[in-house]
């Protein structure tokens, strides 16, 4: 990496870190420091390439979210824990508390594994249509599709809640791929 | 509300709670990509002790004595290679550098969740012009002149320097300091020696959660300055240098095995600094000083340093003209003067030649061997076997010297 390039990284990280910081928290599940991790080694990455990337923002991204879905299936196989329960709220929230709710889903958008969770913030966070989710996912439009059925499905399971909550449009198209999005219970 | 507008709200309003990123972090992003990079593509930097200088000249053992002698250990002729040898067993040598030592690491385990990155050298007997095993010691430096090496015992950090005589494998004088030290350097006349002083080892492995491998600290140095030593005489001084103190200063950001070393005259000490400026220069009582001209350029991941001249500077790899290539730089300037072969550059053979690491036919980047790679020419002249591609055992990293 010239020196050049070295500065355009600085100015880009400067003024894009934040944001990119932000995504790549959510997809760790709130958890900052697993975050900052995430986003280093996506910048490391892109780093190494630096000079030949047209768009550094899009081409981060895309390592962030295939890093962490890698990472969750190569090496931190059980570091994420399926649990029943709900999350400790301290007291009942009212359900129709939209602060409690959102307090609730974040939970258990926590409890999701990191390839569900990244297929929702890539949906509703990033606001991406289902055949762009899959060609950054490297997946079928099907397996986007299921994915995001299954994962909904797991948020009501986690967070009764939400059973009240009405369908999301994604919920009421059939999915075409029923492949195993989640093999662990 | 629906399922999906309330994850949609859930995400936004987590996002938005995020304070911003630290300043700075660009700069830890490249301080890890350095760290990681050099520790994959070759020795590690910070251990480097290929000396380049002019003058040549070795202290004697004896103290008391008119202390310096002409070099001599092993006699100079142009280049003495071993290219069926991996590692290697008999002297290699290129013009005015020779391989005065090579060593391995492993990481012996202290704790579950402890370990120390331990050295084993082999070390040039001038004598026998072989390499022989010295598992003695945890760091060395050899003096200008293959005679003398500069040896701390294991442990590290400790409390004295020994003398070794390399052909008797004795040590002939210790030289006791007042603050604990890991790394040792020669000057280039061999009559000074800088040695970094550590509160704690620099070579600690810890285990990161979820990986399985060790690594060093990130972003922690226990390192605490440097003692400037008179061979001689055996006085020293020593000058304290404080990590930095935030992530506006580039001297947070070091590496836990970040050594000073001689600037090329022998009269500033310097240390890399993974994040800009780069490096930093001192004078011998710690006051930070700015760099001398022909070292402005000098790149502290890049063991070659400046040309015999002075007027030349190794850069880092081009790997446009070839597939592995390194940039020559003018020291002054700092621009590119030229390509020349060798995917790292490791120690300046003559003006124009030096010794790299180079790969081999197979195309493999982590299959590497030594080679004398020259300045306008397509020439690449094998000197050692090829090194093993794994971390293990058989990968071994040379410590040059001038003959």
């Amino acid at each position: 990496m010239d020196a050049e390039a070295q500065e355009s990284f600085r100015e880009f990280v400067a003024n894009r870190s934040s944001a990119l910081l932000k995504t790549a928290v959510l997809l760790s599940g709130g958890d900052r420091h697993a975050g900052e991790d995430l986003l280093q080694n996506a910048l490391i990455k892109a780093a190494g390439r630096w000079h030949r990337i047209d768009e550094p923002e899009a081409y981060v991204r895309q390592i962030l979210y295939r890093q962490q879905v890698s990472r969750w299936r190569l090496k931190w196989p059980r570091r994420e824990l399926s649990v029943a329960e709900l999350p400790e709220t301290g007291t009942a929230p009212d359900a129709s508390g939209a602060a409690e709710l959102r307090l609730v889903m974040r939970g258990a958008l926590a409890r999701l594994t990191a390839r569900q969770r990244t297929v929702l913030v890539l949906r509703y966070f990033e606001d991406l249509p289902e055949a762009e989710v899959a060609r950054i996912l490297g997946c079928s439009v099907g397996t986007v599709r299921s994915a995001t059925h299954r994962s909904l499905a797991r948020l009501r399971a986690l967070a009764p809640e939400l059973t009240a909550l009405g369908p999301a449009a994604d919920e009421q198209r059939p999915s075409l791929d029923y492949s195993p999005v989640e093999v662990r219970q | 509300m629906n399922v999906d507008e309330l994850v949609r709200d859930a995400l936004r309003d987590q996002a938005e709670g995020q304070p911003p990123a630290a300043p700075g972090f660009a700069d830890r992003v490249l301080a890890v990509r350095r760290r990681r990079r050099s520790r994959r593509l070759a020795s590690a930097a910070a251990a480097a002790v290929a000396v380049v200088a002019v003058a040549v000249a070795v202290p004697m053992l004896d103290s008391g004595k008119q202390d310096v002698r002409p070099s001599g250990g092993v006699e100079q002729t142009s280049v003495t290679a071993r290219p069926d040898q991996s590692p290697p067993r008999d002297v290699i040598a290129a013009d005015r550098v020779a391989l005065a030592a090579y060593y391995t690491s492993r990481n012996v385990e202290r704790s579950a969740d402890r370990a120390v990155s331990e050295r084993t050298y082999w070390l040039l007997n001038p004598k026998t012009k072989k390499y022989e095993k010295a598992d003695r010691w945890s760091y060395v430096a050899v003096a200008p002149g293959l005679v003398t090496a500069a040896v701390l015992e294991r442990d590290l950090p400790v409390r004295r320097i020994g003398l070794l005589d390399l052909a008797s494998g004795e040590v002939k004088r210790w030289i006791p300091v007042d603050r604990p030290v890991a790394g040792v350097e020669f000057s280039p006349d061999g009559t000074k020696l800088v040695a970094t002083t550590y509160s704690q080892s620099p070579d600690q492995r810890v285990k990161i959660e979820g990986s399985d491998d060790w690594d060093a600290l990130f972003m922690k140095s226990y390192r605490t300055g440097f003692h400037v030593i008179d061979v001689a005489s055996g006085r020293s001084s020593w000058a304290e240098v404080k990590v930095g103190s935030g992530p506006d200063d580039p001297g947070t950001f070091l590496n836990s095995r970040q050594d000073f070393g001689f600037s090329g005259d022998g009269r500033l000490v310097w240390s890399g600094l993974p994040s800009e400026p780069g490096k930093r220069f001192y004078d011998v009582a710690g006051k930070e000083v700015a760099p001398p001209a022909r070292e402005r350029h000098r790149d502290w991941g890049v063991e070659a340093g400046v040309s015999p001249d002075g007027a030349l500077v190794a850069g880092q790899f081009a790997g446009k003209k070839w597939k592995t290539s390194s940039w020559i730089l003018d020291s002054r300037t700092g621009k590119a003067r030229t390509e020349v072969r060798g995917q790292q550059l490791l120690a300046w053979a003559d003006g124009d030649s030096l010794v790299a690491w180079d790969i081999g036919p197979d195309g493999n980047e982590f299959h590497q061997r030594l080679a004398l790679v020259t300045m306008g020419s397509d020439k690449v002249v094998p000197l050692s076997g090829f090194r093993s591609p794994d971390d293990t055992k058989g990968r071994w990293e040379p410590v040059f010297a001038q003959r």
